[in-house]
């Protein structure tokens, strides 16, 4: 069975962050794969391990983002496709989605794999976007995959519980990091991605016919989260801070 | 055009707060604007949900009842949502943001070729559409953003509003929906759900959460009386949920839930900012750990540098005798 799995080079959440004329600038150049994708990637070659078939990541960005695709490539998929933009686009999810399903459209496959959210921005939007515009059935949050015959059965994680769900092929699906741990790529595999396949293909090749209208929502501006004012911390003796804090919290805050 | 329609969200025949919360504030715009504001139930059985709504300030609540909405599946919930917003023409369809209309948010949108804003903090109308902010990066830097057109569908956090009561005299209509088994593409084969009589996380006014500091049953333990004692929700960080100490659904951060409680105590939790995302707009901050520079206590109101397992028991007697009191 084949698997495509949707991939994103995003901005470490981790690095130093700076609003500088109403852009975010990020001091260091950090940029890595998506964790929810990662866990995406992990996933596919777990399931294509034990039962055969192939999987290609597909990622949409700047030609700087190709190392990321390198990196899933290292990880173990086994092709990739480069949707390469300028960069400078202001597309959001839907456009996004839209470029995704011009790609898919005349494709085969089992399933389209994307991370659940992206860790940068949170939307969460474009996998079932996509979904709906190639009227695939799928399946979002899954924290666990199995492939039995010729579907799978996705664990979702649902608000209360987990729902154990039945999706015939083709579909599409979104995971959780919670899924899987994703492997380190080993030297290996690092050498072996260079000479495995990219497509490359250039946004304008596609006609995705990708107009303004298909941008549907903008950033207006960035603000620092306005940060809490400073507590106080309590060291001692257990017995001791533990007591007067206990006591602060009906006292001063009232909220005992 | 002239509506703005909450969906309302039920678990277990209850409504979950965190859709009033949108409703409130859908009424408040509606009336800002000179809009109206209006409820949409679909369930099993949305009769009593609709009677309670009443009190919420709604001027129509339109109801879809089908025995498939029994539980969360998206191909029929897609379909009820696409039937109901082509009929009722809003210019804004607002969700709770949970894991049932994360589902559907952006197929919904894919489906009415519409702007979608996930996850918002804060909204209001413009002329033409919607603006709004969201947290990005973690909740590191908050997001200004716009949608163009009608309708917009979003999500709120829970939390970013208050529940405001208002006696009204809403109608209550319901929509024609037909759907058949054959129609699925999906099918529900089990829910596997954690012990049902849990205070709901995202609803709960004082949470605590456990993190990998809480290293075995004896910690549990603690965790356990502490809650009981502040009839709290009990929450996790990662490390504990994916170990499965915690049941998954437990999990707050950015891949989990989003809690704004009254007050949060962390235990054993440093304080990344993927697990920081989901509990920052706690209003108050109580950390227990043991390293002092664990970067926890950065948003901390009370630090308490200490082993949990030392400080928990006289924590939890003190908060004890405050309750007899
Ligand atoms: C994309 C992404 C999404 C993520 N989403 C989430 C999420 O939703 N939620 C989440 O929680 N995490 C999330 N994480 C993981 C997050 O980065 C942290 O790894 C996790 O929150 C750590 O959990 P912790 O604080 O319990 O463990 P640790 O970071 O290991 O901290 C344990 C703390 O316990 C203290 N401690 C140990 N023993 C004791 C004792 N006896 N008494 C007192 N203190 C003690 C230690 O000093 C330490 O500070 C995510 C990560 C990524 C990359």
């Amino acid at each position: 069975m084949k698997f495509y799995v949707c991939i994103k080079q995003v901005p470490d959440v981790n690095a130093p962050l700076q609003i500088k004329d109403g852009q975010l600038v990020q001091d260091a150049d950090r940029n890595i794969l998506n964790a929810y994708d990662a866990s995406s990637i992990e996933e596919a070659l777990v399931i294509t391990e034990a039962h055969g078939g192939e999987v290609e990541a597909v990622l949409i960005g700047p030609e700087k983002a190709k190392e990321t695709l390198r990196k899933a490539l290292a990880m173990g998929a086994d092709s990739g496709t480069h949707i390469v933009t300028s960069g400078d686009e202001n597309y959001d999810s839907f456009a996004y989605a839209k470029i995704l399903a011009t790609f898919f459209k005349d494709k085969e496959y089992g399933y389209i794999l994307c991370g659940k959210q992206s860790q940068d921005t949170d939307s969460g939007l474009t996998g079932s976007m996509l979904a709906e515009m190639l009227n695939l059935p799928y399946s979002t949050n899954a924290v666990g995959l199995e492939l039995q015959g010729d579907h799978i059965v996705v664990k979702r994680q649902g608000d209360t519980g987990q729902e154990m769900i039945e999706l015939a092929s083709p579909g599409l699906v979104t995971c959780s990091n919670d899924m899987n741990d994703p492997r380190i790529p080993s030297l290996k595999g690092i050498m072996q991605s260079k000479r495995k396949p990219v497509d490359t293909i250039a946004l304008s090749d596609l006609n995705a016919g990708i107009s303004e209208a298909d941008t549907k929502t903008n950033i207006l501006s960035f603000e620092e989260k306005p940060e809490r004012e400073p507590g106080k911390k309590y060291e001692g003796e257990p017995e001791e801070i533990a007591r007067q804090v206990a006591q602060l919290l009906d006292t001063e805050e009232n909220v005992i | 055009m002239s509506t703005l329609l909450t969906y309302i969200s039920i678990n277990d025949g209850k409504i979950k707060r965190s859709s009033l919360e949108v409703l409130s504030r859908c009424n408040e715009l509606a009336e800002k604007h000179g809009l109206k504001s209006a409820a949409l139930i679909i369930d099993q059985d949305p009769a009593p949900a609709a009677e309670t709504l009443k009190t919420y300030g709604p001027s129509v609540i339109y109801t879809i009842k089908n025995p498939i909405f029994k539980n969360h599946l998206n191909t029929p919930l897609l379909k009820a949502l696409s039937t109901a917003v082509k009929q009722i023409d809003p210019r804004v369809v607002a969700f709770a943001s949970t894991e049932g209309s994360k589902d559907i948010l952006g197929a919904l949108a894919a489906n009415l070729s519409a702007a979608a804003l996930a996850d918002m903090s804060e909204f209001d109308l413009t002329d033409d559409g919607v603006k709004g902010k969201r947290p990005i990066m973690a909740s590191k830097i908050i997001s200004a953003v716009e949608a163009k057109g009608t309708p917009v569908v979003l999500t709120v956090r829970s939390g970013s509003y208050d529940v405001v009561e208002k006696q009204t005299d809403s109608s209550v209509e319901s929509i024609d929906f037909a759907f058949s088994e054959d129609e699925l593409k999906v099918t529900l084969k089990e829910i596997i759900s954690a012990s049902s009589d849990r205070i709901d996380l995202s609803e709960a006014e004082v949470v605590i959460a456990a993190g990998r500091g809480v290293k075995d049953e004896e910690g549990r333990k603690l965790i356990s009386e502490l809650a009981s004692v502040l009839n709290a929700g009990i929450g996790a960080s990662r490390a504990l949920t994916e170990g499965g100490a915690y049941d998954p659904s437990l999990q707050i951060g950015q891949t989990g839930k989003v809690v704004s409680p009254q007050l949060y105590i962390g235990v054993g939790i440093s304080g990344a900012i993927q697990h920081v995302a989901g509990m920052a707009n706690s209003k108050v901050i109580v950390a227990i750990n043991k390293d002092p520079d664990a970067p926890i206590f950065d948003i901390a109101d009370y630090g308490l540098v200490g082993d949990l397992y030392k400080v928990l028991p006289p924590f939890i007697e003190e908060l004890k005798k405050i309750k007899q009191n």
